[in-house]
């Protein structure tokens, strides 16, 4: 989808968007480069998530949310949930490197492994470990 | 007045520029797969998830290096089958480390992060309204987890489609030319009906379409019943018509006999038994398998 504006035959630029936060659509709103007029575009929630199903961020570098985010709250009984275990930073900088949609899971595995392992933190080593206990 | 195509760039939101950025990411993710393989079939019940690991069981123990995505979101099963259920994903230096069977067979599946009898259900403003997003989103997901994984080098990825004819086409064009398909089948009038509707659908035969798919081959599941105290293999469907490969050029690559045992095994996540007639089959499909994709250009 592009703008442009009318009365310079100018196509527009965005300036700014700003996320899902009302339970309805984004708000992207552009600017004529040429005279300074400005329009908003406002999102319905289908169309929304007809541009966040396809999995990119948002302007301004703003991520859409997680796509698997509601899943990985209910993936497990809560009653397995672990809780109280710290990552450090190379451990974090580990779990960054992969998409943002399989982050969650990745992370919420990992816990348990560490809480079953008796391990209040998750460091590279543990993440080495965990590999090699399953690697075959 | 200027068209659309008048105007380079989308004013700054980049939304194509991602698509094709993700596109490119699966793209060099599997660039140490020798061979993509889509076990597809459009109709649900037939076996595709049991056929996949057969023939992926199949092709390591005749020393290839495989791995299976369960492309199947909504009710993965591969975890399960391959004895990978409680193994976590873990971050590694290059990606997601590939999940492995006893047997060495990686195994991606989102029945190793689902809870057993959970739903997949997605974060969304407009729930309730599934039917406008949701079919994409999978899709999105899907070529999220290839881009993800170290795939490392494989001679074979094995993906285990969900049913759907429209599902098995819109695979097709994410995963792009270089995937082939095995369809699968089971002996019935109605099945073949819904298998030769895939296949029109990703051929485009006669109907001046693009093909989607290669598909290299079809197997027959549940071709008879294995009875264990005679050895003799009667039939579970009456009379079927004409099989697929009368009709079309797809050639068959084998005709598995139902055996309650394979179906245990695949319950339990255990290697089935070699010596049956079910398992002859999964080793003679995969070998016919691995002999077209060698002889494919």
């Amino acid at each position: 989808m592009k703008f442009l504006c009318i009365a310079c035959d100018e196509p527009m630029k965005l300036e700014e968007s700003t996320p899902p936060a009302d339970g309805a659509g984004f708000t992207a709103t552009f600017r004529c480069p040429a005279c300074g007029q400005g329009v908003a575009m406002l999102t319905n929630p289908w169309e929304t998530e007809v541009v966040g199903s396809l999995g990119v961020k948002l302007a301004n570098g703003r991520e859409s949310r997680c796509p698997m985010g509601s899943m990985i709250a209910t993936s497990r009984p809560a009653a397995e949930e672990p809780a109280g275990v710290a990552w450090t930073a190379g451990a974090l900088a580990r779990l960054d490197r992969i998409p943002e949609m399989v982050r969650p899971m990745a992370r919420e595995g990992i816990e348990r492994y560490a809480k079953n392992a008796g391990r209040g933190v998750v460091d590279e080593a543990l993440l080495e470990e965990a590999r090699a206990a399953f690697a075959s | 007045m200027k068209g659309y195509r008048d105007i380079v760039g989308d004013g700054g939101s980049q939304i194509v520029a991602q698509v094709v950025a993700a596109r490119q990411s699966m793209t060099r993710a599997l660039a140490g797969v020798r061979h993509l393989v889509a076990v597809a079939s459009g109709k649900g019940g037939v076996g595709k998830s049991t056929v996949t690991i057969g023939l992926a069981r199949a092709l390591v123990a005749a020393g290839q290096r495989v791995a299976i995505l369960d492309c199947d979101l909504n009710g993965p099963t591969q975890a399960q089958m391959a004895g990978v259920r409680d193994q976590p994903w873990v971050p590694g230096e290059e990606g997601l480390e590939l999940p492995r069977s006893a047997d060495g067979l990686g195994v991606l599946s989102l029945g190793s992060v689902l809870g057993r009898e959970t739903a997949l259900r997605f974060d969304a403003v407009s729930q309730g309204d599934e039917q406008v997003w949701r079919g994409t989103r999978e899709l999105t997901v899907l070529g999220q987890l290839l881009a993800a994984v170290r795939w490392g080098e494989l001679d074979v990825l094995l993906l285990d489609l969900p049913p759907g004819a429209e599902r098995t086409l819109q695979v097709a064009q994410l995963l792009g030319p270089r995937a082939a398909f095995v369809l699968v089948t089971v002996p019935s009038a109605v099945a073949r009906e819904v298998v030769a509707r895939s296949l029109d659908a990703l051929t485009g035969n006669g109907h001046g379409a693009a093909p989607s798919g290669r598909v290299v081959g079809y197997v027959e599941n549940m071709a008879g019943y294995w009875c264990r105290d005679c050895g003799a293999v009667r039939p579970l469907f009456p009379a079927a018509e004409a099989p697929l490969h009368a009709t079309s050029t797809v050639p068959l690559l084998a005709s598995i006999p139902f055996d309650p045992a394979l179906a245990a095994a695949c319950d339990g996540g255990s290697p089935p038994a070699v010596d049956t007639p079910a398992g002859e089959a999964l080793r003679a499909a995969a070998r016919r398998l691995l002999a077209t994709l060698e002889s494919s250009p």
